[in-house]
Formats: structure tokens, C-alpha cells, sequence
């Protein structure tokens, strides 16, 4: 490294003085060459023939031998040439989606052209020197990001829906039962299977893909398996962008005709009182059962708080919008870093997206089966299909509850009720979340 | 012996579930105590049925029309 920047300085202060002797050097070329040690006077000829080899053309048809990936390792000419066109054709195909078919585009456009920027030969952007390694290295490797976005989603949630109707908060419980489901599916299918590769740890990182909340699979997968990252993210937004396509079979199949009709009782009116002590109470409760999870609970609570207290609405403001707009496009271009061809186009990527999906639905599931069991009890009727909303996906899981609902009956209206399981859903897989990390940081 | 690791997910279910659940059980007996305290001894003030201020209109349209009669009055001696 030092040796490098000495090199670096020696050919600089050699450059100078070449150029201040021949003040015709053409500047343009010489720029090019910066990896040589020394400027020699080259001819014509020579000039535009190292030129041609510094094209992105030569670099993707013949790699350079000597090159190294981002994270320092010998990659096969594969990744080097084909793999790299693949993954920016990829690239293409996610801004389509998010353009033309609107999933998630505020997540997989800063994604998408992160990859894009990550897979350009020669550049080394995600490199630890260039632009994107950078942005990986100030808030992604350390957690940080996630962790300011929280605070933004903490400062968008309203508790009242919950609150008004606390048993609900079973729905977001059982509905990370796609996170440990897929769990011991993956491992299962490593340990017996040649499906699977998968340490016990990544397969942690990836069924977290079940809590269906972007920022805890990200939090998670840098803590777990940095090296999944990419595909992490990438499965995780997808899906939660395709939860109006995924959930929705899933939820007929489950229910019968009547429970879809069920009607709920009127939400009663929250005090703001209530409001104000909720996240200082779920975070005292986190700090006291699960302080693995304080850091997600902390950042989202104290987002929450902020909003509730009425008092700071410049602060509430700013991270609602701003701040969350800033950290998003950065958190977007970090993983997006992550999409570089050695590290995506491998066979772990596509376990990743099976499980992924498998979780995602586990959770649903899940989720509308806690509504049936509830419903055995005595007591207000719980419409199965606000079950789905258990997973976190605010409010997206809650929209299609309610979209459905409204098919079989016009007049129910359900999307308040389901935001009660929608933000339990974000502590329930914030919790889940804490307790893997307890587990693995023992 | 090779830890089974099929046996460890499970445990890992067993404990991740439980926990999410007690979590938030304790959480639904918190919020019910958090809302029977709240409206019986910090009960918000009932807000008293804020119908809009009846408009002073005849004054200010008397002061309109006084506005206009000067003006005119103002336009005409030009």
C-alpha cells in the first residue's frame, strides 16, 4: 500500500517535470498512463496502440491476467469478461423493472446503477479506492446506514392502529415463522443435500430475507455474511416489491370465503399520551429481554419518538424525508457495489432467491394461520387475511390486505387494521433479528 | 461427532420464536395496562366540538362597503 503511494508520488513528481520540460505532452494521454512509473516519449503509434488496450472493449474480451477483485482476490476470466456483461445486462433488466413495472425504484434504481458502476472494468469503483468501496466502507460495512433509515421508517410509523388493538401484534410474531422456517430448511438442505452450500450462519443472513424488512436483512446479512450481501439485498427488495404478487395466492388458499368477510370492530381512539410512551416502553422492554436487538428497536423508536413528541417537527421532518432520502441513495449504491460479477454470478445467488421466496411465503402463511387460531378463541374476530401484513413490508403487506379483502367484500375496509400487524411485523423481525445475533455473538 | 446442524436450526427456531412471542405478549400486556392507565388517570381533555367561530361577516362587509364608498369617492374627486 505505502510502497503504491510512493510509486504513485515518484511518477507524479517525474510527470511534472517531463511536462514542465516538454510543455507540448499532450496532457489527455499522459493522464492515461498513470500506472507507469516512468513517462517515456512514446510515438504516435505506441500512444494510440496502449490507449486501445486501456479500452473497456480489450478489458472485456481479453481480462487482464493480473486483475484483482474489489475485495482482493483472483477472479476467473469468466467474471472478468462475460460475467461482467452479464450482470450490467442485469443491471438493465432492474431498471426496467423499476421504471416500467414501478417495484421498489426508489431502492432498485440506486441498486441497479450501483451494479452497473461495480461490474466497469479497469475503473475499480467498488474497489477500496474508488467511489463506491467508499460509500460501502463509511456506512455499510459498519451497520450504519440500515440504521439511519430505521430511524426514517421509525419516524413515518404510527403506532395507533396497534395500539388500539394490541392482540393484532401475534400476526407480526407468528409471521417470522418464514424467518426460523427457512432457517432449518437451509441448513437441513446443506447438511443432507448438495443443493446448498450454506454455513449456518448465511443461512441465518438469508432467512432473515422472511422478515420481509430491507434495512434488518442488510443490518444482518453485513453482520452474518458480508459476502451474501449483494444477493441479500437484492432477493429482499425484490420480494417486498412483488408482495402484492406473492401474498395474495397465498392468502385465498388459507381462508374460506366467510373468514374474508370477516368484518372488524371500529378502532378506538389512541390518546397522544399512549403514542408518546409506546417506543420509550418497547425499547425499555427490548433493553430489559434482548439488548442484541436495541440497536434496530433504538434507532426505530427513537425515529418514532421524535415524531410523537410534537415538538421537534424539523427533526421528525428531516428524517422522514431528507435524511432517509440521502442515506437511501448511498445505502442503494453500497449494495449495489455488492453486484460486481465475482460475487453475484455465483450458485449461491440463486439459493439465495429460492430461499428468499420460500421464506417470504412461510411468513404469510404463517401469519394467516395465527388469524384462524385467534379466531378459535373467545373474543373479537380477527379477519385472517390482516395475517398476511405480519410480515414487516410497511405498508405495502397492509395495502394488499386490504386490496383483497375488498374483492370478496366492497364495504370492508381493512387496511388500518392490518398496520397493526404491519409495524408489530418491523419489531417482531427487529427482535428475531436480535436474537440471532445473540446467538452467534456468544 | 459433526454437530447436526438440522438439530441447531430447530433449536435456533425454538428460542427465535419464543422469544419474538414473549416479546410480544409482555408488549400486549404493556400496551393494555399503558392504555387502561392512560384514560383513567391522564384521560385527554374531551375536545369540546370546535365548530368554526361564526364570521364577523356583517361587520367586515360593512367596513368593505365603507372601503368602497371612500375609494369612489377618492376616484371621483380625481
Amino acid at each position: 500500500m505505502r510502497n503504491f503511494i510512493l510509486k504513485l508520488l515518484a511518477a507524479l513528481m517525474l510527470f511534472g517535470a517531463v511536462s514542465s520540460l516538454m510543455a507540448s505532452a499532450a496532457p489527455v494521454e499522459a493522464m492515461s498512463t498513470h500506472k507507469e512509473e516512468t513517462y517515456k516519449s512514446q510515438t504516435m503509434g505506441e500512444m494510440v496502440g496502449n490507449f486501445l488496450k486501456s479500452t473497456g472493449i480489450v478489458a472485456l474480451v481479453s481480462p487482464d491476467p493480473e486483475e484483482l477483485s474489489a475485495t482482493g482476490q483472483h477472479m476467473s476470466d469468466f467474471h472478468k469478461s462475460w460475467g461482467r456483461v452479464i450482470m450490467i445486462l442485469i443491471t438493465f433488466l432492474m431498471f426496467w423493472l423499476a421504471i416500467r413495472k414501478g417495484f421498489e425504484p426508489l431502492l432498485l434504481l440506486p441498486i441497479g446503477f450501483g451494479g452497473l458502476l461495480a461490474n466497469i472494468p479497469i475503473a475499480e469503483i467498488a474497489g477500496p479506492h474508488g467511489f463506491l468501496g467508499v460509500i460501502y466502507a463509511a456506512g455499510l460495512s459498519n451497520e450504519l446506514f440500515p440504521i439511519i433509515i430505521f430511524m426514517g421508517v421509525g419516524a413515518m410509523t404510527d403506532f395507533g392502529p396497534l395500539l388500539s388493538n394490541p392482540k393484532t401484534a401475534l400476526l407480526g410474531g407468528a409471521a417470522q415463522f418464514g424467518i426460523f422456517g427457512t432457517l432449518v430448511g437451509a441448513v437441513a438442505l446443506s447438511q443432507y443435500t448438495d443443493v446448498f452450500d450454506f454455513t449456518i450462519q448465511q443461512a441465518s443472513a438469508i432467512s432473515i430475507i422472511g422478515g420481509a424488512d430491507g434495512p434488518t436483512s442488510i443490518f444482518i446479512a453485513t453482520a452474518l455474511a458480508p459476502e451474501l450481501l449483494g444477493a441479500i439485498a437484492v432477493a429482499s427488495y425484490s420480494y417486498m416489491a412483488m408482495v402484492p404478487i406473492i401474498q395474495p395466492p397465498i392468502m385465498r388458499a388459507l381462508t374460506t370465503d366467510a373468514e374474508r368477510k370477516i368484518k372488524m370492530t371500529t378502532l378506538r381512539h389512541v390518546s397522544r399520551l399512549e403514542k408518546l410512551v409506546f417506543p420509550v416502553m418497547v425499547l425499555s422492554l427490548a433493553i430489559l429481554v434482548l439488548p442484541d436487538a436495541t440497536p434496530l428497536i433504538g434507532a426505530f423508536m427513537f425515529g418514532n419518538f421524535l415524531k410523537e413528541s410534537g415538538v421537534v417537527d424539523r427533526l421528525s421532518d428531516t428524517l422522514q424525508n431528507a435524511l432517509i432520502n440521502i442515506v437511501t441513495i448511498f445505502l442503494g449504491l453500497g449494495v449495489g457495489s455488492k453486484l460486481a460479477a465475482d460475487q453475484f454470478l455465483v450458485a449461491d445467488t440463486l439459493g439465495i432467491l429460492a430461499l428468499g421466496i420460500v421464506a417470504f411465503s412461510a411468513g404469510t402463511a404463517a401469519g394467516v394461520i395465527m388469524a384462524k387460531i385467534m379466531n378459535m378463541f373467545p373474543g373479537h374476530k380477527v379477519n385472517p387475511l390482516i395475517g398476511s401484513a405480519g410480515v414487516s413490508a410497511v405498508p405495502m403487506a397492509a395495502r394488499v390486505s386490504n386490496k383483497v379483502g375488498m374483492e370478496y367484500d366492497r364495504t370492508n375496509m381493512l387496511l388500518m387494521h392490518a398496520m397493526g400487524p404491519n409495524v408489530a411485523g418491523v419489531i417482531g423481525s427487529a427482535v428475531a433479528a436480535g436474537v440471532l445475533l445473540s446467538i452467534f455473538n456468544n | 461427532m459433526e454437530t447436526n446442524l438440522v438439530f441447531e436450526g430447530l433449536k435456533f427456531m425454538a428460542l427465535g420464536m419464543g422469544t419474538v412471542f414473549i416479546f410480544l405478549i409482555t408488549l400486549i400486556g404493556m400496551m393494555i395496562l399503558l392504555s387502561y392507565v392512560v384514560h383513567k388517570y391522564f384521560p385527554e381533555p374531551v375536545a369540546a366540538p370546535s365548530t368554526p367561530k361564526a364570521e364577523p361577516v356583517p361587520s367586515n362587509n360593512n367596513k368593505i362597503a365603507a372601503i368602497a364608498a371612500a375609494l369612489m369617492h377618492h376616484n371621483q374627486n380625481r
